[in-house]
């Protein structure tokens, strides 16, 4: 073997730079978005074999779609469904990434709001208008999975992003569990107050959970419903006088919140409630498990923390439609990703999720039988609003405009507090 | 060259090719330029690894893209003008991360020195110390988040519950609830993780120093400040040097203790420059991401050489 002289040496290592520095000048995105001009195709078929990775980032559901996943492999032999589980903070920032080029995430799940939008942009979804799935579901909760004429993703959850109650101490003190109006609201916190218990138990600290109290505090205020969307395109304002008025409605609640309430990360939040200590805790029906397994024995309602300040509301309620599942269209085994969503989204499959993970599904003809489910079901008929705060496209608009009402709890005055959201907005849009 | 072969040649006349390998063979100095590849895969690694992706943020940095489309603009210095004149939180999370980097500095260096001077010497009792004070830094960050999280729950939470019981209530606080205090609740669980590592630092310099200096010092009368000021204080100036640098770029980049401790996004009073780019990102705005990066990067560089400067850490020609 011939030695190397150091030209060489140079020239090799002179060559390994040069391409580093060529690679590294590459421009970004590099390829186009699958589907392209012809819109997203139907994910393609074949046998229901191999692997399919399942990204999502419900952590707490994991044995439960273990369990589904069993009965799938069960039906379907050759298959096998692994679940790559993020935390639903990590998911939401880096999900697309992630799911993206499909080294995982065959079948996947997102957010509604940006990160569907995201999604779609990217060209990971593939259509399901035409798929077997699609049909089981109840065709007012699809929207959120809808892109133009394209059915990209299959609403799975619906949740009810509003504070749960503790019924038995809501008798026990005599409050009203539905009240027409705002001072009705107030005049029940008063109730449960002087019966000695924490009206709200509202985790303040926490980003996510602690905005979802914003869904129902905005959704009768607002001139508009697609309100959000409007404020992150400067067309309503945080410095609006419905605005205003929902901070100072923020304030209202300040004397039933736990103390230092703006200091509160959602385990401790649900520990009072979950302990009897409060009687409603802020956040939403998502959470019935995990009270439960704290060890709430008690029967649980959902509140409306009615805005209204004349008693007719537009709204009863708010909704979430949740948990978008979808089949990546740079997956190498579109048709067992497939399946595996139309074997998710079959009533009977929908049903043992639903009842064990004590979340409603938004497939159709599902039977009911876990008894937090039972008892909210009327819920579904209810006219509700879709929750607000999925519209933001921008995560640094919906936390600023959302930082308002913590920013009130904590001792801000409204205006200031809208000024300082509205400033973010501004520089943002 | 020529002066160096010319005695041989005119002696030899050998031809050129017998010339070269004898000198190849002669010349102590030489090495064999095969043994240049031996680090081949080192500069692989680190052209891949770290100068692509620094080249690449350099050129993301003056484009619009969003991380996953095709398209793109370039936006020339726009990313970086929006980050110091049109973005308040980038500018609120540069403050925030240059106080907390300020106050971990001070506050971590002066303990770490305190707790080294008082546990300088092998003694066993000493040796047992330094281990438990040095223990917060074998855990995660993310243990630790978790841990002062719940210390700080103004609810069930150690802090608040200890000073009830010792008749503190008026003491009891709303922790990292409170904006105009977060931060300093955070700069002390940093401290308390990090304090211990940089104590072994100390010890190590402290031990360093010759003793009869000490014993020089105390015949000419010098009491215990005059010995700390004029002995050990420049004699661990390069400890100093470790423990300041080391604690400046951990203090910069403190993003998973906060993410663990303040939750994703950290509100505002939170918001340090490593978890704002982490949110630019996760806003799908990799272009202005990939600027805040360079501005971040910028700024380790200019803090460290300013400290350097001003405390003197670095005698000169070293």
């Amino acid at each position: 073997m011939s030695q190397i002289s150091r030209r060489q040496a140079m020239a090799v290592l002179g060559a390994l730079g040069f391409g580093a520095t060529a690679a590294a000048c590459a421009g970004p995105g590099g390829s186009t978005a699958p589907g392209g001009a012809t819109g997203p195709a139907a994910p393609a078929t074949g046998a229901i074999t191999g692997r399919v990775s399942f990204a999502h980032w419900r952590g707490e559901d994991k044995a439960v779609f273990d369990e589904l996943i069993k009965r799938f492999a069960a039906k379907n032999s050759g298959v096998e469904v692994v679940q790559d589980i993020s935390t639903s903070n990590d998911y939401n920032a880096q999900g697309l990434q992630k799911v993206r080029g499909a080294a995982i995430g065959d079948s996947f799940a997102t957010f509604r709001g940006a990160q569907f939008n995201n999604f779609s942009e990217a060209g990971i979804y593939t259509e399901l208008k035409n798929s077997k799935a699609v049909g089981n579901y109840q065709k007012g909760l699809l929207a959120a999975g809808q892109s133009g004429d394209s059915q990209l993703g299959l609403p799975y959850q619906v949740v009810f992003p509003m504070p749960m109650a503790n019924t038995d101490l809501f008798d026990k003190a005599g409050a009203e569990l539905a009240p027409k109006d705002w001072d009705a609201f107030l005049a029940m916190c008063e109730k449960l107050a002087s019966s000695g218990v924490v009206p709200i138990s509202w985790p303040g600290g926490d980003v996510g959970n602690g905005g979802q109290l914003f869904n129902c505090m905005i959704a009768n205020n607002a001139p508009a419903d697609d309100m959000c969307a409007q404020i992150e395109q400067g067309k309503l304002k945080c410095t609006d006088d419905w605005f205003i008025k929902m901070l100072n409605q923020y304030k209202d609640l300040i004397p039933y919140l736990q103390p230092n309430a703006t200091g509160t990360a959602v385990e401790p939040a649900q520990n009072l409630f979950s302990q009897g200590k409060a009687a409603m805790l802020a956040t939403g029906s998502y959470h019935i498990a995990a009270v439960r397994n704290l060890g709430a024995a008690f029967p649980i309602e959902l509140v409306f923390p009615n805005t209204s300040t004349d008693g007719n509301a537009t709204f009863e309620g708010v909704y979430n439609a949740t948990f978008i599942l979808g089949v990546n269209s740079a997956s190498k085994n579109q048709a067992a990703a497939a399946a595996w969503i139309d074997f998710l989204s079959e009533p009977e499959n929908a049903g043992y999720y639903a009842n064990q993970t004590a979340q409603h599904v938004s497939v159709k003809d599902v039977e009911y039988t876990n008894a937090d489910l039972k008892r909210l079901s009327p819920w579904l008929d209810k006219k509700t609003a879709l929750a607000a705060r999925f519209q933001f496209q921008n995560l640094d608009v919906r936390n600023a405009v959302e930082a308002s009402a913590t920013a009130v709890i904590s001792g801000s005055s409204p205006e200031q507090a809208a000024e300082a959201a509205q400033k973010i907005v501004d520089e943002r849009l | 060259m020529s002066t160096h072969t010319g005695t041989a040649a005119k002696r030899k006349a050998p031809d050129s090719t017998t010339e070269a390998a004898s000198k190849k063979r002669r010349s102590p100095t030489r090495v064999n330029p095969a043994l240049y590849l031996f680090p081949l895969p080192a500069v692989a690694i680190i052209a891949f690894f770290l100068v692509m992706p620094t080249l690449q943020a350099f050129q993301y940095a003056v484009t619009d893209w969003n991380g996953f489309s095709a398209a793109f603009n370039y936006v020339g210095v726009d990313n970086f003008v929006r980050a110091f004149t049109k973005d308040s939180l980038f500018t609120n999370a540069l403050t925030n991360n240059l106080k907390f980097v300020l106050l971990v500095v001070i506050a971590q260096t002066v303990f770490s020195l305190l707790l080294a001077l008082l546990l300088v010497k092998n003694s066993r009792g000493n040796v047992v110390l330094r281990a438990l004070f040095f223990f917060p830094t074998i855990l995660s960050s993310v243990s630790v988040a978790f841990i002062w999280k719940f210390i700080y729950d103004p609810n069930f939470g150690l802090a608040n519950s200890a000073l009830g019981a010792i008749g503190l209530e008026g003491l009891q606080g709303s922790y990292l609830g409170n904006n105009s205090q977060a931060l300093y609740w955070v700069a002390v669980t940093q401290v308390w993780f990090h304090a211990g590592q940089m104590m072994v630092v100390y010890i190590a310099g402290l031990q360093a120093i010759p003793r009869e200096l000490y014993e020089a010092a105390e015949m000419d009368g010098a009491n215990k400040w005059q010995q700390f000021k004029s002995i050990t204080w420049p004699f661990v100036a390069p400890a100093t040097s470790i423990v300041v640098a080391y604690t400046t770029v951990q203090s910069f980049k403190a993003f998973d203790l906060i993410l663990g401790i303040a939750g994703n996004p950290p509100k505002g009073s939170l918001d340090i420059l490593s978890t704002r780019i982490y949110s630019t990102f996760a806003n799908s705005e990799f272009g202005y991401a990939a600027a805040q990066s360079i501005i971040f990067m910028g700024m380790i560089a200019l803090v460290t050489w300013l400290q350097r400067r001003l405390l003197r850490l670095t005698p000169k020609g070293e």
